[in-house]
């Protein structure tokens, strides 16, 4: 054999393991305007930048060799905005991308890799769950157990795109990834509908069982539903560039955009004075934020908080805001499990944390408790009193009871109120009615005394004048006072690393 | 053109009607607005469409998860 032979050997087996699955189910996906495993690690990554590894592992089943091109998994190591990361992109065409003992020991590699070198480990799930045959039998399931590792610490970044139906081992990735995005049309779910008819004899809907507004709405295992692959690969982008490469790292810089901070005083045409009427936070947030930097996160899950991602002079900053457009801003179950993983989220790489409060309390009642509503509040304060990062803290207008506590009171490095601030336990008229058990239909004079009375030292000056705020503020002036205030808490002293105490915490509340 | 359910996430009073039947709506804007936690509440439309019931009058109470309208969207 020459070299000629050597080297036309070496091409057909590249050509072969690039070209993936059958050319039929290739030219589906092409029709349908779905991209696939190669297409999709090209738009994720900058041009020419991917370097791919594991290219020629295959099954190790005797006689699948040649179905099973790469093993249905595209690995390697690329860059994004000129920055290495570590990628993995399931193949669906290759046998659906089943979880076997090769294909599953590319994506282990790629993820201690990733974790070893401190680049982020992005993962594009469409997986059709375990493999069959591979893994039946006593040795199969065995193997499994022994060599496969499921547990991760938030060392660097994760970020899981969910393109397709995605069963077992492309479910579990997104389970623990830092930020999980999902094409409308995706499915997650630990598995098939087709396993489920078989296991229990229930007839299901994919999308009814884990489409995207399932896990965006109702469990939040999802922070983004986009049309396309394309947004959803963009969206990763986005979402790292708020990121640093690592958990030792600070986030990276960007330049400030021309105009930011320029709208700052519509903050007051926004914002009603009477705290009974309510807004939308995000337009506040746009307005306090560099220009067009806000990222939310779970946009559509416990909607009356708002957790997002933004830049204010360029710092990327976590902001956790009370929306009261939504339930008028209280918070409930999703909105606290919301704040509690955002927060282990911003400790875990060093973003500092910014609280907009403008809370009437905790949404009571029974539905509430039965959903653990008060572990739930717990695990909130543990986070925030666990966070070693800045945080910095805005009392908007209301802060009422121990959501005022879980929304940084006290426990803030900076905490300011605006000059409509309004602090108590709770409402001045849920006081008169408690305590006086006055009907004001009935009589209104003398219940309009009583929240008169229950009204007097709630403000922002009673606050501050206690050295209980550090300030009161103008609200035009808030993204002035943040930038400040980024600056004099930045932790010099651990070059502004913060210690990471929820680096191991779970990523399912 | 799927017919949707627009719910109330909380419990309340009913405050204002904000929409009218065949009226077009955009995501998130307000179709009801309720009283509730001494404060007026938005219930607002899921998705982009148009209002095709009103199911719900003023002052009346409303449960967490109650329907208060429907729409096409």
């Amino acid at each position: 054999m020459g070299w000629k032979d050597h080297i036309q050997e070496h091409e057909r087996r590249i050509a072969k393991a690039r070209a993936m699955g059958s050319p039929k189910r290739l030219a589906e996906r092409a029709e349908a305007g779905i991209l696939n495993a190669r297409q999709r690690i090209e738009a994720l990554l900058d041009p020419d930048s991917f370097h791919e590894t594991g290219l020629f592992a295959v099954s190790r089943r005797p006689g699948m060799e040649d179905k099973s091109p790469a093993d249905g998994v595209v690995d390697g190591y690329g860059r994004i905005d000129g920055r290495e990361v570590v990628v993995c992109a399931q193949d669906f065409t290759t046998l659906g991308s089943s979880s076997a003992i090769n294909n599953s020991n590319k994506s282990m590699k790629m993820w201690r890799t990733a974790e070893k070198n401190g680049v982020p480990f992005v993962y594009l799930s469409e997986c059709s769950g375990a493999r069959i045959p591979d893994i039946m039998g006593a040795v199969g399931m065995g193997s499994v157990g022994e060599g496969f590792i499921f547990s991760r610490r938030r060392l660097v970044p994760w970020a899981d795109a969910v393109l397709g139906m995605s069963f077992g081992g492309g479910t579990w990735v997104a389970s623990v990834s830092d930020f999980v995005v999902m094409r409308k049309g995706a499915v997650m779910a630990v598995t098939s509908p087709r396993v489920n008819t078989v296991a229990i004899s229930e007839q299901i809907d994919p999308e009814e069982m884990g489409g995207w507004r399932v896990q965006t709405e109702i469990t939040g295992k999802a922070d983004l539903a986009v049309d396309s692959d394309e947004e959803a690969l963009q969206a990763i982008r986005d979402y790292l560039s708020y990121l640093p490469s690592n958990c030792e790292e600070l986030p990276p810089l960007a330049d400030v955009p021309a105009g930011s901070g320029d709208d700052a005083n519509r903050i007051l045409d926004l914002v009603p004075e009477e705290r009974r009427r309510t807004y939308d936070v995000r337009k506040v947030i746009n307005l306090i934020v560099d220009r067009d930097s806000m990222f939310p996160i779970k946009e559509r899950f416990g909607r009356s908080l708002v957790t997002c991602f933004a830049r204010i002079q360029g710092r990327t900053v976590g902001i956790i805001a009370n929306n009261p457009m939504f339930k008028g801003g209280a918070l409930d179950v999703d909105s606290c499990d919301k704040a509690t993983s955002f927060i282990a989220s911003c400790d875990s790489f060093n973003v500092p944390i910014i609280f907009l409060a403008d809370v009437p309390g905790f949404l009571i009642g029974v539905e509430g408790e039965h959903k653990k509503v008060p572990g739930k509040i717990m695990n909130f304060m543990q986070a925030l009193e666990l966070a070693t990062v800045p945080v910095l803290s805005v009392v908007m207008r209301k802060s009422y009871g121990q959501a005022y506590i879980n929304m940084g009171g006290g426990r803030s490095s900076e905490m300011a109120c605006w000059f409509t601030a309004d602090i108590s336990f709770v409402d001045p008229a849920v006081a008169a009615s408690i305590v006086t058990g006055l009907d004001p239909k009935a009589e209104p004079e003398r219940f309009a005394a009583a929240v008169d009375e229950y009204s007097l030292g709630c403000s922002p000056y009673d606050l501050a004048g206690q050295y209980l705020a550090h300030d009161v503020i103008d609200p035009r002036d808030t993204r002035q006072w943040l930038a400040r205030m980024l600056e004099a808490h930045q932790p010099r002293r651990t070059g502004g690393l913060g210690a990471h105490h929820m680096q191991s915490w779970p990523f399912t509340y | 053109m799927a017919e949707i359910e627009i719910k109330s996430e909380i419990a309340g009073k009913v405050w204002l009607i904000e929409a009218e039947v065949g009226q077009a709506v955009e995501e998130e804007d307000a179709v009801i607005i309720l009283e509730s936690m001494k404060m007026e509440i938005p219930v607002v439309a899921p998705v982009s469409g148009k209002i095709t019931e009103i199911l719900v009058e003023k002052d009346e109470a409303v449960a967490e998860g109650q329907t208060v309208a429907r729409m096409e969207g």
